[in-house]
């Protein structure tokens, strides 16, 4: 080995394989981190648990913004609900936390009504303050995926609207 | 997400982006440590400078959701950015980093990265990234799991 392939090998972070030969190994190395890791969930504080799963929405939201997502579910809503959930045991206490009426929230997580810019600006507020002991989180975040839901729900339903839009509009020759 | 030139301090943005066919070709194992064409079955991550081609680092992953687990099954910086001499630091880091959002996104509170060094350089690992010991696998978990990532991902 030469002088400067030791002095490279000597720095723990030029790799690492971690690649199993054997299934054996494999099997042998998943029982025991398993058993060490369950023993070790058992004392998570719940803290921690609450922690894990915002910065996971937090994840998701930031994927679905990555790119158009083409379907027909209910993001914004989907996520709001699931960051409902996290927080709080009865969804009427989040309703009462940012005073809107626990009708119109539930509402809203079931896609039955638009969120007022009102709801989403206090959904940003409310944000900001949990995420303070998660991680950075973009006041934007909420907006971003509203919108990102509404440009991809009507770029991708154009076939419905676009036949009565287009005979509404018209092209003055000269232009 | 970013890297740290280490003569000046100097911080650049950098984005991690799945491996495509063509790169196969430049990954060399003069420069990249390891023969990367043997993962090219693998799931495989480059880290590059924001808008540049050059790959600093690599990583190939094996997502075991019945475990809600991601083990790591390759990782190196390139060969400029290892030893003493070393141009840029935190590719290794971020790498890691990368892998435990997609662990984190994908199993939430259960979410575990693993990876099995060499026992010389484990102790290394330990102490840099808060990670336990399980038999031969070092693994992070919740909470360190989330501490890495707020460390790392300032984006």
């Amino acid at each position: 080995m030469t002088k400067e392939q030791n002095m490279i090998n000597a720095d723990t972070e030029y790799g690492v394989d971690s690649r199993y030969e054997t299934t054996k190994d494999r099997e042998q190395d998943a029982v025991a981190l398993m058993q060490a890791r369950l023993e070790r969930m058992k004392n998570l504080p719940k803290e921690q648990v609450l922690r894990a799963k915002l910065l996971q929405l937090k994840l998701k939201m930031e994927n679905y913004l990555k790119e158009p997502v083409y379907d027909k579910q209910n993001h914004f809503a989907q996520f709001l609900e699931t960051y409902i959930d996290a927080i709080y045991s009865k969804r009427s206490e989040f309703a009462k936390d940012i005073n809107v009426t626990p009708v119109f929230l539930s509402k809203v997580i079931n896609s039955h009504r638009e969120p007022k810019e009102e709801f989403i600006l206090k959904l940003m507020v409310h944000s900001e303050k949990v995420f303070k002991q998660v991680g950075v989180f973009h006041n934007k975040t909420w907006y971003q995926v509203y919108y990102h839901e509404k440009l991809c729900d009507t770029m991708s339903s154009q076939d419905e609207w676009r036949p009565k839009i287009e005979k509404q509009v018209k092209l003055r020759s000269e232009v | 997400m970013n890297i740290v030139e280490c003569l000046t301090g100097k911080v650049y943005p950098i984005e991690i982006l799945p491996v495509e066919n063509t790169d196969y070709k430049s990954l060399s194992k003069a420069r990249y440590f390891f023969d990367w064409k043997e993962e090219r079955k693998q799931e495989v991550f480059k880290l590059v400078m924001k808008g540049q081609k050059d790959i600093l680092g690599l990583v190939s992953i094996e997502r075991i959701p019945a475990e809600w687990r991601i083990h790591i099954r390759l990782l190196t910086v390139s060969k400029e950015n290892a030893g003493s001499g070393k141009i840029f630091e935190n590719i290794a880091g971020n790498l890691i980093c990368y892998v435990a959002k997609i662990a984190v996104a994908d199993f939430g509170a259960l979410a575990c990265v693993s990876l099995r060094p060499k026992s010389s350089i484990a102790q290394h690992y330990i102490e840099k990234y808060n990670m336990h010991v399980a038999g031969t696998t070092l693994s992070l978990e919740v909470p360190e799991i989330i501490n890495l990532i707020n460390q790392f991902d300032h984006d």
